[in-house]
């Protein structure tokens, strides 16, 4: 196991590596900088500005100090803003985070439900409705359903919050929508696990054993039902928590997402390399955490490695 | 699927019916805490780096100035209490009222404006802002890092004299670069070494920023010149040593080429325009001298005290807007003693040190910034707002509901969807407390003149165009052919027409600038299929085989950018039969490629930041400009534009500009299409919180009327 995590970790910090040079020199490359604007500076503005970034300096000696700064856990200071790229990461990831981790509790809790439930009821009109309800939450984008639910939820009944972060039930309405589509996926995956551990002989023995339909249900099939849901949810939380940049945009949530894509826009490039080094460890640690995993429930992966 | 479908009825079912907007909150428990929507986040917090449109309202509530904006958007006296114009119109002196103080409780006087000058043109600051000072005496030359002062005569040139190096690359060595053998303790100006925050090493570099006893400097603690340095550690320090500790200066050995600057650029200089005219004239010849003889110093700058309670503007050429232009970033104050220490987070609530009406109380980025009223603050009276309350969310339409759920009280201009906006302001319902008011900006089309090079070509272009239809298309704005906004005709007041001389029927828009200062722009080339086919004939004449294919470029991300295009390609194929072609691209793209030429046809806006013409929109025509996009350079604007500029009586002076962008609309390297409005949200109980043409909110006076609907 050891091996396992020491080999996984190595093949990380390659990874992070490789994401970190890929990341500076596209954005290097792409046209325009962060100084450009509608009204453009005059050239001496520009010369003093850009000195002041080393922006001025040539490509490969910005890499060095960039890497550099990177070993030594660094990210470097925004060019658009005062804060230093970790601060940024430290105040507005854990709004990414919770509305992530809730988003999550949300698919998984309703998904599983409801695919368990279906496969019970299989071809009933519980199950056609459940798997509408999947469909409908896989396929409606999270930018339509976001301004429906707050047309409804806030202006129309005035219940929730249609914006801000401000106490937890503003924490409903993003993570619902954030959810839906990760639930509707889990639904599936899981009423299909179901179907087929369901027409297996050990569910008949147990129910010819006189176990009551719930414990069968629950107890018995339900743990082997989600295991494909168990192998979906590493990549799935991945991008729950980091892909949540739509949502945050839509409710005004100030998570680290809008961020991200502003800083695309705007060519801030310390703050685009260090937030995307940030998620890609993220995914790496999470990836990690899957296999090490993985490697408990099932003794043959262990091994094979 | 039943689902989907009922939610969908209930959106479109769910826009708030009645008189306003959404809800309208009860606010007797906080009458005097204004919420507001602002358009986004803000980027900086420092006048001297903030320049968004989300930035300003913030940071005009926070810092005093030589004036402030009033609620038509002028400028209204406040540290200043009035001011002098000179009759040439290039010394501007503002007698400075000696209450001012900043929140530290430290009074204000004209060495904080020396100091917001400064801090703005200086090269250690890196400020993207500093052209707000382009109109003083030096401003090329002091962020270009090339004016300096003579130290020693040196062949025609005697001690003192204002000179520019010569040929100056990136190689030139820094004259003000300083160092010392033993460690410098920088601190306040005269204080202990114990009272030292930073350390610089010895044998560090520093720059040399400052020196006491100068024309805009302090005067030296007892008889012993200090130095104001800037040491370059990270996010860098700044702070006060005795001269004499900066014992080594790299640099005195090198030697410079220099020559005298043009008169007109010194500095306290005395001299009527003819003998300016004349020292333009004369040659200026190049002379060697070392480093030792050279240094860059702030009293080079445009500007001069006087006394402790007198700051003065100096021009190198007659300038109409100055005092206009003072409520800008230009001429806020900040504490050096702060600043200094936390060159970049000085910002930060735990340091911040403020002069304004308003106190920065916190600051959580992408969301809010909480103000409060400034007790230390010298006018209390105008302060009705006991504490604002900023949100800074970027979505619009996250804004829009988040006012319509009554979380908050007023929203900033343009803020609204466009989506939404023929609800809120239909033909058959409009909610009061919807407004869509003047702007001070327009939306034009440039026609690159290097790759466009034929006028005929640009004309018929231009011709083709029938703007009436924009508006509608796009929800807002009045369509026009002229390239300078201002109000309606048909909106001014009576007076105020009377002023520009205009009658209610007049088509086109007209720009009060100052009181009795009216612009009225010359129309363009309007709407004319006749004349624009027979541009184009002429055009296909001339160019024959090389008629160019034509392109149209505009920026993704903007719905009605998309519109606007479809429409222009519809229009030059229905009047000229010409297809054009459709580029979208993404924004920082399109604005280099623009930038450096590498385009035909492009969309473009402009917003003015004060009510002047002159200053905002003409002025991107001119050869040198930096934002001339369109690459235009006609010796015959030129002309006509440097006459204006000489003039001093401001009727006459807009007589000549109205004749310059004549020429200029006649080459066609632009087609205007429309001038844009404002769009407002502000609840029904806001009192005090006005729309101006410039869109400067001085939040600090608004409060609420819990009490509005009896």
């Amino acid at each position: 196991m050891l091996r396992l995590i020491v080999s996984r970790l190595a093949g990380g910090v390659a990874v992070i590596v490789a994401v970190a040079t890929l990341a500076f020199f596209l954005l290097h490359a792409a046209p325009g900088g962060p100084f450009d604007a509608e009204r453009a500076l005059p050239e001496n503005v520009r010369k003093n500005v850009e000195a002041h970034y080393h922006l001025d300096e040539p490509i490969l000696s910005q890499y060095a100090r960039y890497m550099g700064d990177l070993a030594h856990g660094d990210f470097g200071q925004s060019i658009k803003r005062v804060s230093t790229v970790s601060e940024i990461i430290r105040v507005h990831f854990p709004y990414s985070l919770a509305i992530g981790v809730s988003a999550l509790a949300i698919a998984i809790t309703f998904g599983l439900l409801m695919g368990v439930i279906a496969a019970w009821r299989r071809n009933t009109w519980l199950d056609y409705l459940l798997m509408s309800i999947a469909l409908v939450g896989i396929s409606i984008p999270s930018i339509v359903l976001g301004p429906l639910l707050v047309a409804y939820f806030s202006l129309q009944l005035g219940w929730l919050p249609p914006a801000r972060i401000e106490g937890l039930s503003s924490y409903i309405l993003p993570a619902l929508v954030l959810g839906m589509i990760y639930m509707g996926t889990i639904a599936r995956l899981s009423r299909g696990a179901m179907l087929e551990v369901l027409s297996q002989d050990f569910v008949r023995t147990a129910r010819a054993k006189g176990l009551r339909e719930r414990v069968v249900l629950w107890k018995h099939a339900a743990r082997l039902g989600v295991v494909p849901v168990v192998t979906y949810l590493g990549p799935a939380t991945a991008t729950l928590i980091s892909g949540s940049f739509v949502v945050e945009k839509i409710f005004g949530v100030p998570g680290l997402g809008s961020f991200f894509i502003e800083s695309i826009t705007n060519r801030d490039y310390p703050l685009l390399c260090g937030t995307l080094v940030f998620y890609v460890m993220f995914l790496v640690v999470l990836n990690i955490a899957v296999d090490i995993v993985h490697g408990i429930l099932d003794p043959r992966i262990r091994e094979r490695r | 699927m039943r689902l989907a479908v009922a939610l969908i009825v209930c959106a479109s079912c769910s826009l708030p019916e009645g008189d306003y907007f959404g809800q309208i909150p009860d606010v007797h428990d906080r009458p005097r805490t204004l919420r507001f929507c602002n358009q986004g986040e803000p980027d900086y917090l420092d006048p001297a780096l903030g320049n968004t449109t989300n930035a300003t309202p913030i940071l005009f509530a926070m810092f005093d100035g030589l004036t402030l904006y009033a609620p038509d958007g002028s400028a209204e006296p406040s540290l200043a209490t009035s001011w002098d114009i000179a009759p040439d119109m290039r010394t501007f002196t503002f007698h400075l009222r000696k209450e001012g103080r900043f929140s530290n409780g430290r009074a204000i006087d004209a060495y904080d404006f020396a100091y917001a000058f400064l801090r703005l043109l200086d090269p250690t600051t890196a400020s993207p802002i500093s052209d707000k000072l382009e109109f003083v005496k030096n401003y090329d030359g002091y962020t270009g890092n090339t004016v300096r002062k003579l130290l020693h005569d040196a062949g025609p040139l005697r001690a003192g004299a204002v000179v520019e190096l010569v040929a100056t690359n990136d190689k030139t060595p820094d004259t003000n670069l300083r160092r010392s053998t033993h460690a410098l303790e920088l601190r306040d100006l005269g204080a202990p070494i114990a009272d030292a925050y930073a350390h610089v090493p010895a044998g560090a570099d520093v720059e040399l920023v400052e020196l006491t006893g100068g024309p805009v400097s302090y005067p030296s603690p007892a008889g012993v010149e200090w130095a104001y340095v800037f040491w370059d550690d990270g996010d860098g320090h700044y702070g006060w040593v005795p001269s004499a500790d900066l014992d080594v200066a790299p640099n005195d050995d090198a030697t410079y080429s220099i020559r005298a600057m043009p008169m007109r650029q010194w500095p306290g200089v005395q001299a009527t325009p003819e003998v300016l005219a004349a020292d333009d004239a004369a040659p200026h010849p190049t002379v060697q001298v070392k480093g030792r003889d050279l240094l860059r110093l702030p009293e080079l700058i445009g500007m001069r005290i006087p006394d402790r309670y007198t700051f003065v503007i100096e021009t190198p050429v007659p300038i109409p807007y100055v005092v206009a232009s003072t409520p800008s970033q230009c001429c806020r104050v900040t504490p050096r003693e702060v600043v200094s220490r936390w060159p970049r987070r000085w910002t930060d609530a735990s340091h911040i040190v403020t002069s304004g009406p308003m106190h920065l109380k916190l600051w959580l980025e992408k969301d809010r910034v909480e103000l409060v009223r400034s007790p230390t603050f010298w006018n209390q009276k105008i302060v009705k707002a006991d504490e604002v309350i900023v949100f800074n969310m970027d979505d619009q339409a996250a804004n829009t509901n988040y006012y319509a759920a009554g979380g908050c009280d007023a929203m900033a201009s343009n803020n609204i969807p466009t989506s939404y906006l023929p609800v809120m302001n239909g033909e058959k319902h409009s909610y009061k407390d919807f407004a869509s008011k003047p702007y001070n900006g327009i939306y034009f089309v440039y026609l690159n003149t290097e790759k466009l090079t034929n006028r005929h070509l640009r004309r018929a272009l231009a011709y083709a165009i029938d703007r009436r239809p924009i508006p509608r298309i796009i929800h807002k704005g009045y369509g026009t052919s002229q390239v300078t906004p201002g109000t309606r005709i048909s909106d001014l007041s009576d007076a105020d027409r009377a002023t520009c001389g205009v009658t209610r029927d007049q088509p086109g828009f007209a720009m009060i600038e100052a009181p009795g200062v009216c612009y009225v722009p010359p129309p363009g080339l309007d709407f004319d299929p006749a004349k624009a086919k027979e541009e184009l004939a002429l055009a296909r004449q001339e160019l024959g085989a090389d008629f160019p294919k034509l392109t149209y470029r505009y920026n993704s991300g903007s719905e009605g950018h998309k519109l606007i295009a479809e429409y222009l390609q519809q229009s030059w194929q229905q009047v000229l039969g010409l297809d054009v072609g459709l580029e979208s691209q993404e924004w920082k793209t399109f604005v280099k490629d623009t930038t450096d030429g590498q385009y035909q046809m492009a969309r473009f806006g402009n917003i003015g930041s004060i009510a002047d013409t002159e200053s905002d929109f003409i002025v991107l025509f001119h050869c040198k400009a930096p934002s001339n996009r369109s690459r235009y350079c006609s010796p015959e604007f030129e002309k006509v534009y440097a006459e204006a500029k000489q003039i001093f009586d401001r009727k006459a002076r807009n007589a000549k500009l109205a004749e310059a962008e004549k020429i200029m609309l006649e080459d066609a390297p632009v087609i205007p299409l429309y001038v844009y409005t404002q769009e407002h949200l502000t609840k029904p109980y806001v009192r005090d919180l006005p729309i101006n043409f410039v869109d400067q909110v001085p939040l600090y006076r608004a409060w609420l009327d819990p009490d509005w609907n009896k």
